[in-house]
C-alpha cells in the first residue's frame, strides 16, 4: 500500500489501494516429452480492468527457478473485458513425472497492483515408443465420427475426417476414452506393448422421455 | 446486486400469493368472522372457513364447478356436459391444459382397453391416420381389469432404488382405474384424441403389460382439430420455435402412427380443450380458487368456491397474456367471486411442487424457494401451488399417499438443462411464457457432464458430475434386471415374493443418490432453514468448444440472472454472487475447487468424487469461464386429498365430503406417472359429479 499527497490549495490525503490481479494459465500440453520445448498461455487481469500492456510475469518451476518471462501485449484477449494474454515457450524437465509450476505477475514496475500467482501442472513423459490408431464410428450406421475425442490419459487426439485419431503412447495399461457430442462416451482398458488399432463404436446417448 | 431470498421474506411473499391480506380481512369482516380467529396456514390460505355460505352473493353458478382445466379437469367438464351438466371450469393460468398441455401426451391405460385391442386385431384408427404396424406381440397387449389391478397394486415389485411403486397405492382407487380405462379411452377417442400404436407402458403402469400411446395431430396446410390436422408452424420447429398451439416442439409419430403424425401432449390437451368448448364447458381463466366453501366447515355438503383474479403479464410487454381459444371464455376481471356449484365441485387443480412449505413435508431440503416446479413458466408462479389440496384439507379433506413422492425417479430431478431457472419445460419462441423462461437453457445429456464441475452455493464440488443428472429408471413394463426385477418381460410374475427378496434387491440397486447430495446442507446453509442453494456447472471457453454448445441467446440470457461469464474464476464467483437472486453468500471455495480440480486432471484421477475411471477429465483452465445454473425441478406430485374409488373426497372419519371430488395430482394414493391417471380420474369424477343432486343452497 503506498500513500499520496495530493498538491492542492487545500490539501487531501488520499490513499491510493493497489488493484488485485488474477492470473489465467492455458494450453499447456497434457502430455510433454522429456527435454522437449511447449508453449502455453499466460493471461492477466486487473480487478479494476487496468491496461496491464507490457506489464510483465514470470513461469517458475517446481524448485521455484524462473523457467521463462513474458510480456503483456497492447491488446487485450478477444471475448474478455480486460485479460491480457502472452505466450511463452519453456523447456520440459529432463526426467519423467508430474511437476507443479507456477505463474506470478504482475511484476516491478506494473502499477500499483498485487502480484498474485497460479500453479498448474507440467505433466514430463518419455519417449511414446508406439502407435495406437483409433477408429471411430457411429455404432449404428458405421460412419467415421470426425471431430472425436481420444483421451488416453495423458494422451489426447482428435479424429480426423475419416474418424481415425493417431496416438502416440508410452508403454502401459490405459484406460481408451472416445467422446463425441451426443453419443455416449466409449471406454476400452488397453494393454499397449506395441503399435495397436483399436476400433470404437459409440451409441447416440438417448433422449430422455418426458411427460 | 441481485436482490437476494431468505427464508423469512419467502414465507412472507408466499403467504401473500395465497390471499392478500387486504382481502383477508375484508371478507373475514363481511363475515363476522375476526381476522384474529383465522390461522394463516404457510401458503397463505386461512384454515379456518373464511366464507359462511349465508353471508355469499354469488357471482356464478353451475351444476358443476371444476376447478382446474388440465388432465383431471377437461376430462371431468366434458363428461359432466355430456351427462347433462352446466360446468364453470377455474384456472388460475391464462390458457388451459396445465401440464398436460407441455407433455408427451403418453396416456397409458390398460385393461384390454379399446386401444390394445385395436393393436391386437392389427387395426388402424377410423380416420386412417395409424398405419405403422403394432409395436407388441398380442400377448404383450392382452389382458383383463382384473389382471391391471394386480398389476397396479402388486405388493412384491421393487425398483432401482428398492422402492416398492405400487404397494402402497389405494386398492379401492385402484380397482375403479381398472375398471374404468376402457370407458376412458373409449371416451378420449371420441372426443378428438386419436392415439397412436401401443408403445410400452408409462411410468409405474405396471409391469405386465403393453398399455402406453401418446396422442398425434397430421401434419397439414392448417390446423384443423376435427379434420386432425395441424400446420407446420403449430407443431413447432425444433431448437427454433414453438406456437401457441403447443408450447412444447410437437414430436415425429412416423414409427408408431404414420408418416407426418406430430406428438405430443398439445395433441391431447387442444383436443379435449376443442370439445369441452364446442359442448358447452364455461371457463374462467386467470381465477386462482383461494376457498372451497362448505355448508358448515366441517359438515354438509360443498356448495361453491371463491377464487381471485390471477391475470398473467408479458414482463417484457406489459400486455395480459390471452388463451389461444377464446369461445367459451368469462371475462371477469373482478377481483374475488364466488360460484356456486349446484351438484359438485372438482377439485383438478394440480400438485404440490411449486409450494416450498408443502413439498418440504416429503423432504426438508425442497423447502429451498430457489427450485420451481416443472412448468413453472408455463403454468406461472401460482400453478401446482397445492391450494386445492390445502382447500380440501380446510374443510376436513383427508390426505392419502405422503409418502409416495419418495418412491419415483422423476417426482425431483436434474433435467440435465443449464442456465435457466425452469429446466423442465421447453418453451421455445412462438409461445406467450417464452419470455417468463428467458433462456431455453443449455440441455446436456449425462455424458456432457465430463466437460464441467458441478458445485454448491459455496463453491464446492459435491458428488460425480457424471452422475448428478443420472437418474435410474423405474418399475414398469417391460420388467428387466434394469429395472429391478429378476425376470424380463413376459416372464415376470405378479405378486412373487422373489421379486422383492434381498438378493434381488442387492443384485439390481443401482440409485446414484447424487440429487441427495446436491441437496445437502453445506457450510453456506443457515438456521433455520439450512437452504442448500443454487447448484453450478463451471465450465470453461475450451468445454464449449469441445462438445459444441451454443451458449449464445435464447439458449442462454445476459440478463436473467442464470448464466455468468468473466476472465477468471474469482471474477466468476463474484458475478454470481452479485447477480443471482438465489446466491446468499460468496463462492468462497470456487477458485481453490477449480485448482484442486485441475491439479486431479493433471494426475489423471479424481480422489474425492471417482472421475476418471468413466470418462475423461479435462481442465478447467481457458478463459472465458461460464458459470450455469444446474436446477433440480420438481415434477410429479404424489400425495394429496385421499380419494375414494368414485374419486370422492374422503374426510378424516373415512367418510366423502358431499359433493366433492378431485384427481389428478390434487389426490394421493396413485404413484402413477404421467396422464393415464388424472385421464381416468377426471372421466370418473365427471361421471358422478353430474349424476349428484342438485343442493338447495
Amino acid at each position: 500500500m503506498s500513500e499520496h499527497v495530493a498538491e492542492a490549495s487545500t490539501p487531501i490525503s488520499s490513499t491510493v489501494m493497489p488493484h488485485a490481479t488474477s492470473v489465467v494459465a492455458w494450453d499447456i500440453p497434457s502430455a510433454i516429452v522429456a527435454g522437449e520445448r511447449f508453449r502455453m498461455k499466460v493471461g492477466i487481469k486487473c480487478s479494476n480492468e487496468c491496461r496491464l500492456t507490457n506489464g510483465h510475469f514470470g513461469v517458475y518451476d517446481h524448485e521455484g527457478a524462473q523457467a521463462a518471462t513474458g510480456t503483456l501485449p497492447d491488446e487485450r484477449w478477444p471475448g474478455t473485458t480486460g485479460l491480457y494474454v502472452a505466450e511463452v515457450e519453456l523447456a520440459a524437465p529432463a526426467s519423467e513425472g508430474l511437476y507443479t509450476w507456477s505463474v506470478k505477475g504482475l511484476e516491478s514496475d506494473s502499477g500499483p497492483h498485487v502480484e498474485s500467482s497460479i500453479s498448474f501442472g507440467v505433466r514430463v513423459v518419455g519417449n511414446p515408443e508406439y502407435l495406437v490408431r483409433v477408429e471411430t464410428v457411429d455404432g449404428v450406421s458405421q460412419t467415421p465420427l470426425g471431430g472425436a475425442r481420444v483421451v488416453m490419459h495423458p494422451y489426447q487426439a482428435v479424429a480426423d475426417a475419416r474418424g481415425v485419431a493417431e496416438v502416440r503412447v508410452a508403454k502401459g495399461a490405459y484406460r481408451l476414452f472416445v467422446s463425441q457430442t451426443r453419443y455416449l462416451t466409449f471406454c476400452l482398458p488397453v494393454e499397449v506393448t506395441a503399435d495397436m488399432t483399436a476400433r470404437a463404436e459409440l451409441d447416440l446417448a438417448p433422449v430422455p422421455e418426458r411427460n | 446486486m441481485a436482490k437476494k431470498r431468505d427464508s423469512q421474506k419467502d414465507r412472507k411473499r408466499q403467504a401473500a400469493k395465497g390471499v392478500s391480506r387486504r382481502d383477508f380481512v375484508k371478507k373475514g369482516t363481511a363475515a363476522g368472522v375476526g381476522a384474529s380467529a383465522a390461522v394463516l396456514s404457510t401458503s397463505g390460505t386461512a384454515l379456518a372457513q373464511v366464507s359462511p355460505v349465508t353471508a355469499i352473493t354469488w357471482h356464478y353458478e353451475a351444476d358443476v364447478v371444476i376447478i382446474g382445466g388440465g388432465c383431471t379437469g377437461l376430462p371431468a367438464a366434458i363428461r359432466a356436459r355430456d351427462l347433462g351438466a352446466s360446468v364453470i371450469v377455474v384456472d388460475q393460468n391464462f390458457d388451459l391444459g396445465g401440464k398436460m398441455l407441455h407433455s408427451g401426451g403418453w396416456v397409458s391405460l390398460g385393461g384390454g382397453d379399446p386401444l390394445q385391442l385395436r393393436d391386437i386385431k392389427g387395426e388402424g384408427d377410423r380416420e386412417g391416420f395409424v398405419t405403422a404396424p403394432r409395436q407388441h406381440t398380442v400377448a404383450e397387449l392382452t389382458e383383463d381389469p382384473d389382471f391391471l389391478f394386480r398389476d397396479h397394486t402388486d405388493w412384491s415389485v421393487m425398483d432401482t432404488a428398492a422402492q416398492a411403486p405400487y404397494r402402497y397405492n389405494e386398492r379401492d382407487l385402484h380397482r375403479a382405474y381398472a375398471d374404468n380405462c376402457y370407458a376412458t379411452r373409449e371416451f378420449l377417442m371420441a372426443n378428438y384424441v386419436r392415439f397412436t400404436r401401443i408403445s410400452g407402458t408409462h411410468g409405474n403402469g405396471g409391469m405386465s403389460r403393453a398399455r402406453r400411446a401418446t396422442t398425434f395431430l397430421m401434419e397439414g396446410s392448417t390446423t384443423d382439430i376435427k379434420q386432425g390436422t395441424i400446420s407446420r408452424r403449430d407443431a413447432g420447429v425444433a431448437g427454433v420455435s414453438s406456437s401457441h398451439f403447443a408450447p412444447r416442439v410437437m414430436g415425429d409419430g412416423a414409427k408408431i402412427a404414420s408418416t407426418g403424425a406430430r406428438t405430443n401432449g398439445a395433441a391431447l390437451s387442444r383436443g379435449l380443450e376443442f370439445s369441452a368448448r364446442e359442448k358447452g364447458v364455461r371457463f374462467l381463466l386467470n381465477r386462482h380458487m383461494d376457498e372451497i366453501i362448505r355448508e358448515q366447515q366441517f359438515s354438509g355438503r360443498v356448495v361453491g368456491i371463491r377464487a381471485s383474479y390471477s391475470p398473467r403479464l408479458d414482463p417484457v410487454t406489459g400486455a395480459q397474456l390471452q388463451s389461444l381459444w377464446q369461445n367459451g371464455n368469462v371475462d371477469d376481471r373482478t377481483e374475488t367471486i364466488f360460484i356456486r356449484a349446484r351438484k359438485a365441485i372438482i377439485i383438478g387443480a394440480g400438485g404440490h411442487g411449486a409450494n416450498p412449505q408443502f413439498r418440504s413435508m416429503f423432504y426438508p431440503a425442497w423447502r429451498e424457494p430457489a427450485f420451481v416446479s416443472s412448468g413453472w413458466a408455463l403454468l406461472g408462479p401460482r400453478g401446482q401451488d397445492a391450494s386445492g389440496i390445502i382447500a380440501g384439507m380446510r374443510i376436513g379433506a383427508n390426505l392419502a399417499g405422503m409418502q409416495q413422492n419418495l418412491g419415483y425417479d422423476s417426482t425431483f430431478h436434474f433435467p440435465g438443462v443449464l442456465a435457466t431457472r425452469d429446466p423442465y419445460t421447453d418453451m421455445l419462441p412462438g409461445h406467450p411464457t417464452f419470455s417468463m423462461r428467458g433462456s431455453t437453457g443449455i440441455a446436456l445429456g449425462s455424458d456432457s457432464f465430463q466437460h464441467v464441475i458441478v458445485v454448491n452455493q459455496v463453491g464446492k464440488r459435491f458428488f460425480n458430475e457424471l452422475l448428478v443428472t443420472r437418474r435410474q429408471g423405474g418399475a414398469w413394463f417391460p420388467a428387466a434386471p434394469e429395472k429391478g426385477q429378476p425376470k424380463r418381460g413376459l416372464d415376470h410374475v405378479q405378486l412373487d415374493w422373489r421379486n422383492a427378496s434381498v438378493d434381488n434387491i442387492r443384485a439390481t440397486y443401482a440409485e446414484p443418490n447424487s440429487i441427495h447430495a446436491a441437496l445437502a446442507m453445506n457450510e453456506g446453509s443457515k438456521a433455520p432453514d439450512y437452504f442448500s442453494g443454487p447448484i453450478w456447472a463451471i465450465f470453461d471457453r475450451a468445454a464449449v468448444e469441445r462438445d459444441k454448445w451454443n451458449i449464445d441467446p435464447p439458449f442462454t440470457s445476459p440478463t436473467n440472472g442464470f448464466f455468468f461469464s468473466a476472465d477468471t474464476i474469482e471474477e466468476l464467483a463474484a458475478r454470481i454472487h452479485a447477480d443471482h437472486e438465489f446466491q446468499r453468500i460468496p463462492l468462497t471455495y470456487l477458485a481453490e475447487t477449480v485448482r484442486r480440480w485441475n491439479a486431479y486432471v493433471d494426475k489423471g484421477s479424481d480422489p474425492e468424487f471417482g472421475r476418471g475411471a468413466d470418462a475423461p477429465m479435462y481442465r478447467v483452465e481457458k478463459p472465458p469461464f461460464y458459470a450455469a445454473t444446474l436446477y433440480p425441478v420438481w415434477h410429479d406430485s404424489y400425495g394429496g386429498l385421499r380419494i375414494n374409488g368414485r374419486t370422492q373426497v374422503v374426510d378424516m372419519q373415512g367418510e366423502p365430503i358431499p359433493g366433492l371430488y378431485a384427481g389428478g395430482e390434487a389426490s394421493g394414493g396413485g404413484q402413477q406417472h404421467g396422464l393415464g391417471r388424472a385421464l381416468v380420474h377426471g372421466y370418473i369424477a365427471g361421471t358422478n359429479a353430474a349424476a349428484e343432486a342438485t343442493g338447495t343452497r
